[in-house]
């Protein structure tokens, strides 16, 4: 698994690897609603495509994620197969299928907020490393 | 780092280079014990790093590690002098807090229907996953320029409950130019409803009263079986901490503030960006506030029909709020002067006198509402005389488990039954996610109220025991 899960007293993050930032980004984005929910197929026509515009790496992933708690909540859906397409340095495209929440198997508490605590976004010899936490 | 004790249940963090105050913390040995296992003691040093912020960077005895700002972190910054605001110290759940309700039924009364109270309060309200509100959409902007007045004029909730409420359950200068599309989206489908996590709906019993006068104040008597609610602001709320952190992040290098962690991001009170994020924060404010009052009202039915009665009396105790930034007087350095006063997970709590209290609580105080874990005890403590944080008291037990580990303890099957068999009903949003909530995930919640007691914070007044649970 690319991601592991941090321990935290109260909240809840999560680590992950990628070769490429838009990989990264997306590892992040999985590992997030892996501690929600399983399960489930994707809806035909249940689907997300949004674009994210951010100033830093660091914000960019804080708004992809948050960006895809916000469509989670008001389409009662989670997010699967999420893909990640950066159009530029700082700026993503998001795609992903949905599970209608009824379908879903419930693993965790909804994640009410993605956080700037302890936040890491870094390129490293082996690929991107990311590290955040989330307001539980 | 390094903590000098000064009293029984007082430790200082002595001032380390960026800090323009000392840390102060209370807690008894054993609490701090489990303070220490985590990174609370380093964001109590952080928050001290924060312009204009005065006396201390306070921490209340249910501390533990939160994000930026300790969870129980009280933080006064002066208005006149650069002080700032963080969003970070507020949290994503603004306005969170906690509603108590009062009834006329003993224990016994409870226990012949207690099955059809459960089932009848599990039905009505919402929680967990995916759950969406019991009140109309179209209430929305009503209730954010409005917050619990706006709910009452709609037929929730009865006449008396505005002024048992903190700030009278309105938050003022709420704006709702203020809060996004996205917040307002989010919190259309969501008023009346609890949420998940830690957020609950329990009726309980007043297991003993230590103090006869405020309890008969608060219309408290040993027997009597109340409701306490716990929830925020929702999703509108966690939007709108979202966004204006992002905009304070940005925003913050033009002042020249820095801060050791981004999630402190901060402006000056007396700034555009200040100024609109403290209308933002009382807008969601009020959703919050109007989302316990509508609560408590489908808590009253529930009561009602479960008993057969058309009408139920159930008077409102208090409704506080513990995740909050206010502006407010206090005394710095032998003079008054307005501060910003950030409590993330603490409580306001003023003392008796206090000019803003309703007049038939002024005389004993504010009463500070303190729930413990699911299966243990909750308080209910008074403001003191002469609280030496801010009028700041602690908001409830505090964990001291990740939730991944109190999942490897037991099972959510495993903590239900351990409920149901202390005579505890429990209706789960989902059992599986009982087990992140189970009582051994928290500090011991009379200890809590030991140093509450103790270091002044607030005074005890009575201890409530658990019947049954409804947890989101």
């Amino acid at each position: 698994m690319p991601y592991t899960v941090l321990s935290h007293t109260a909240d809840t993050g999560i680590e992950a690897t990628a070769p490429t930032l838009a990989g990264l980004i997306s590892e992040l984005a999985t590992g997030m609603f892996a501690l929600v929910a399983s399960g489930g197929v994707a809806e035909a026509g249940l689907t997300i495509e949004a674009m994210v515009e951010a100033g830093s790496v660091e914000d960019l992933v804080v708004d992809v994620l948050s960006d895809l708690l916000y469509r989670s909540e008001v389409e009662d859906l989670i997010p699967i197969d999420i893909v990640i397409t950066l159009s530029a340095p700082t700026n993503a495209l998001v795609r992903a299928g949905g599970v209608p929440i009824a379908d879903i198997e419930v693993l965790g508490p909804p994640i009410k907020a993605v956080t700037y605590h302890d936040l890491a976004v870094e390129e490293t010899p082996d690929g991107w490393i990311g590290r955040v936490y989330f307001d539980v | 780092m390094e903590l000098r004790r000064v009293s029984e249940v007082v430790w200082d963090l002595p001032q380390e280079e960026g800090m323009r105050v000392p840390g102060r913390i209370f807690a008894s040995e054993a609490l701090m014990e489990h303070v220490q296992k985590d990174r609370a003691t380093v964001q109590v040093a952080n928050v001290a790093h924060l312009p204009g912020i005065v006396e201390a960077s306070f921490a209340m005895p249910d501390i533990h590690w939160g994000y930026g700002f300790p969870i129980g972190g009280v933080a006064a910054t002066a208005v006149d002098d650069d002080g700032v605001v963080s969003p970070g110290g507020v949290g994503f759940d603004i306005c969170c807090g906690v509603r108590l309700i009062a009834s006329q039924l003993t224990e016994p009364d409870f226990e012949a229907h207690r099955d059809v109270i459960m089932s009848e309060l599990a039905r009505r309200i919402p929680r967990g996953v995916g759950k969406g509100g019991i009140a109309p959409a179209g209430l929305l902007t009503d209730i954010l320029r409005r917050g619990a007045a706006a709910a009452l004029n709609q037929g929730y909730g009865v006449d008396g409950d505005l002024e048992r409420c903190e700030e009278l359950g309105i938050s003022q200068g709420a704006a709702l130019n203020a809060i996004s599309d996205r917040a307002k989206e989010r919190g259309r489908l969501q008023i009346g409803s609890l949420g998940s996590g830690n957020h609950f709906l329990e009726v309980q019993v007043v297991d003993s009263i230590l103090d006869d006068e405020a309890a008969a104040v608060y219309g408290l008597a040993e027997g009597m079986v109340v409701v306490m609610i716990h929830c925020g602001s929702r999703g509108l709320g966690h939007q709108t901490c979202t966004d204006h952190l992002r905009l304070m992040g940005e925003a913050m290098h033009r002042y020249g503030i820095d801060v050791p962690d981004r999630q402190l991001a901060c402006v000056p009170v007396q700034s555009q960006e200040g100024e609109k994020y403290l209308a933002a924060m009382a807008t969601a404010a009020n959703f919050a506030w109007a989302n316990r009052h509508i609560l408590a009202h489908e808590a009253r039915q529930a009561f009602a029909v479960a008993l057969g009665v058309e009408d139920i009396e159930m008077p409102l105790v208090f409704d506080v709020a513990h995740n909050l930034a206010k502006i407010e007087s206090h005394e710095v350095g032998g003079r008054s002067v307005p501060l910003c006063v950030h409590r993330k997970g603490a409580t306001r709590a003023f003392g008796p006198g206090h000019p803003e209290l309703p007049p038939d609580l002024r005389s004993v105080g504010q009463p500070v509402l303190v729930p413990g874990s699911m299966g243990t005890a909750s308080w209910v403590l008074r403001g003191s005389d002469s609280n030496p944080s801010f009028d700041s008291a602690a908001h409830g037990a505090g964990r001291v488990m990740s939730r991944k580990k109190a999942k490897g303890v037991a099972s959510g099957q495993e903590v239900r039954r351990r409920l149901e068999s202390s005579g505890i009903s429990v209706r789960p949003g989902s059992v599986r996610l009982l087990s992140e909530e189970a009582p051994y995930a928290y500090k011991d919640v009379d200890a809590v109220a030991d140093v509450c007691a103790q270091a002044d914070l607030a005074a005890k007044v009575a201890r409530l025991k658990p019947l049954g649970v409804v947890k989101g």
